[in-house]
């Protein structure tokens, strides 16, 4: 269902299969919250393949994301499909959770899009 | 989405496999084949199917031991599992039944029988999950826990309506409601808490409350500004122990019936469609805010939208612009408004909107619960 790897500076993980939605939101959160668990807490998520996210999964990304920056960590996304890149501007996710179009050379670090 | 059931078959002889699953998959189930526990065990890893079919007598690991794995793990236990054999031994199969087995097939069954029987037993079995769905939705009816109203306020020099779906009769994350407030002001919400069916559904509850209340504390103290009131709502939610995790869009619109204006804040929604009459254009509304509870300054901003004649508004849960098709689930909100755009501008811009992406045959293409409310300034 994922796979992840160590790659420079950071973890990735990848979603396996054509749909990120409900069905495995609740075991993406288990399997990122565990690799942030073990020390790794800079993640990019990787959608290469995925055709359709839904608002569960959606949550669960955001939600973990909250957990990544409360650990002083983040975790950005990439390989976005057009139809997913757009839905995430749509709803003005790309002021939340960082986008790549593939997966970059380092991770650059939070926007410090927060003000606490 | 039209719901396919799966159905794990396992057996260690694979022509019994290929000949069960050839004439399953020929009345539309899709089938899972695993020639061993050990196999069945990694598909159960990746997907939960709709029923198991096991036979009892495999080589390594048997039937009643896959059967007792399946019964320890939380994810598969609640599986509906049917034995199949050829062993008709009248202990084996009391042996099955004792470990909440619901059924037994027997291998000399014509295959067409074995078909009808699998069919039966689900169909049995989602009309006790319908019953079940349907008592809850009453006791959630009778004690009053509505996260959308029976029907919409009439406000003078508008029509206001709505549509609602929920989606495999599961009500869902999004809520609606209006509050009209004493000195001419109607408050118009639709959010949708992320996540599906009853778990949505509790949030939802929670949200609207918060919302409600929020709403009609602001009003009290003068402050009708709907980016002010969503962003102490966010700030709420942001601090709050049990929805912090839980995130939720949310369009906020009031209507100052005396001036026909309408202010609009949304968060992490789906943009706005105006329709203007003179031009006869339209044009798409955009907040800034982000979802609530995400951040602890959402970034709110409020737009006005000054509502001349026959104008129409149309404001929509993301659930209005998924779609199930040739190709999959995707979302597309150029669809959507594509589907939109040459219903507007009429007399019954409603009732076409409604025809067109409520008809029984757009059901078939839904993957979750949706909402769209639909605003008209009249002459």
């Amino acid at each position: 269902m994922f796979e992840s790897f160590k790659y420079n500076d950071y973890y990735v993980v990848k979603i396996k299969g054509r749909e990120a939605t409900l069905k495995n939101a609740e075991k993406f959160k288990e399997y990122v919250t565990s690799i942030i668990k073990e020390g790794d807490h800079f993640l990019v998520i990787s959608f290469e393949g995925v055709k359709y996210i839904d608002s569960t999964f959606m949550g669960a990304l955001v939600s973990l994301l909250k957990y990544a920056l409360f650990v002083k960590g983040d975790i950005a996304v990439a390989n976005l499909n057009k139809d997913i890149y757009n839905l995430f501007c749509l709803v003005r996710m790309e002021k939340v959770i960082m986008i790549y179009d593939k997966l970059p050379d380092s991770f650059t670090g939070s926007f410090g899009r927060y003000s606490e | 989405m039209p719901h396919t059931s799966k159905i794990l078959l396992v057996d260690d002889d694979r022509l019994i496999l290929k000949v069960i699953a050839g004439a399953l998959s020929r009345k539309g189930f899709e089938c899972y084949k695993a020639d061993s526990v050990a196999e069945a065990l990694k598909i159960l890893k990746q997907a939960v199917p709709d029923m198991i079919l096991s036979d009892y007598s495999m080589p390594k690991m048997d039937g009643f031991e896959f059967r007792k794995l399946v019964l320890m793990d939380k994810r598969w236990k609640n599986i509906p599992f049917v034995f199949f054999t050829s062993f008709g031994g009248q202990e084996l199969m009391q042996q099955g039944l004792n470990m909440q087995a619901i059924d037994y097939i027997d291998k000399n069954t014509p295959m067409h029988l074995v078909v009808s029987k699998v069919s039966n037993i689900l169909n049995t079995i989602r009309k006790q999950h319908e019953q079940s769905i349907s008592e809850l939705g009453a006791t959630a009816r009778a004690l009053n826990l509505r996260t959308v109203p029976s029907e919409a306020p009439h406000i003078k020099g508008f029509k206001l309506d709505f549509l609602y779906e929920t989606f495999e009769a599961y009500p869902g994350g999004d809520f609606i409601d209006f509050i009209d407030t004493d000195n001419g002001h109607t408050f118009i919400i639709l959010g949708d808490v992320m996540g599906k069916k009853w778990g949505a559904w509790f949030f939802s509850f929670n949200y609207l409350s918060y919302i409600r209340s929020a709403i009609r504390l602001c009003v009290l103290e003068g402050d009708f500004s709907t980016a002010s009131i969503v962003n102490k709502i966010n700030r709420v939610i942001y601090k709050d122990q049990v929805l912090n995790n839980v995130l939720s869009t949310l369009s906020l619109l009031v209507i100052d019936h005396e001036t026909g204006e309408i202010h609009y804040t949304g968060a992490g929604d789906v943009p706005l469609i105006l329709y203007r009459s003179a031009e006869n254009e339209c044009s798409q509304i955009k907040s800034s805010g982000v979802l609530l509870g995400v951040a602890s300054d959402g970034q709110f901003s409020e737009e006005v939208i000054r509502m001349e004649p026959d104008d129409q508004l149309i404001v929509v849960t993301d659930g209005m612009i998924d779609f199930y098709g040739e190709y999959g689930t995707r979302t597309s909100y150029p669809l959507f408004v594509k589907t939109i755009t040459p219903l507007l501008g009429k007399h019954n811009t409603f009732e076409l909107i409604k025809a067109e992406t409520f008809s029984e045959v757009k059901m078939t293409e839904v993957v979750d619960d949706r909402s769209l409310l639909f605003i008209q300034k009249l002459h």
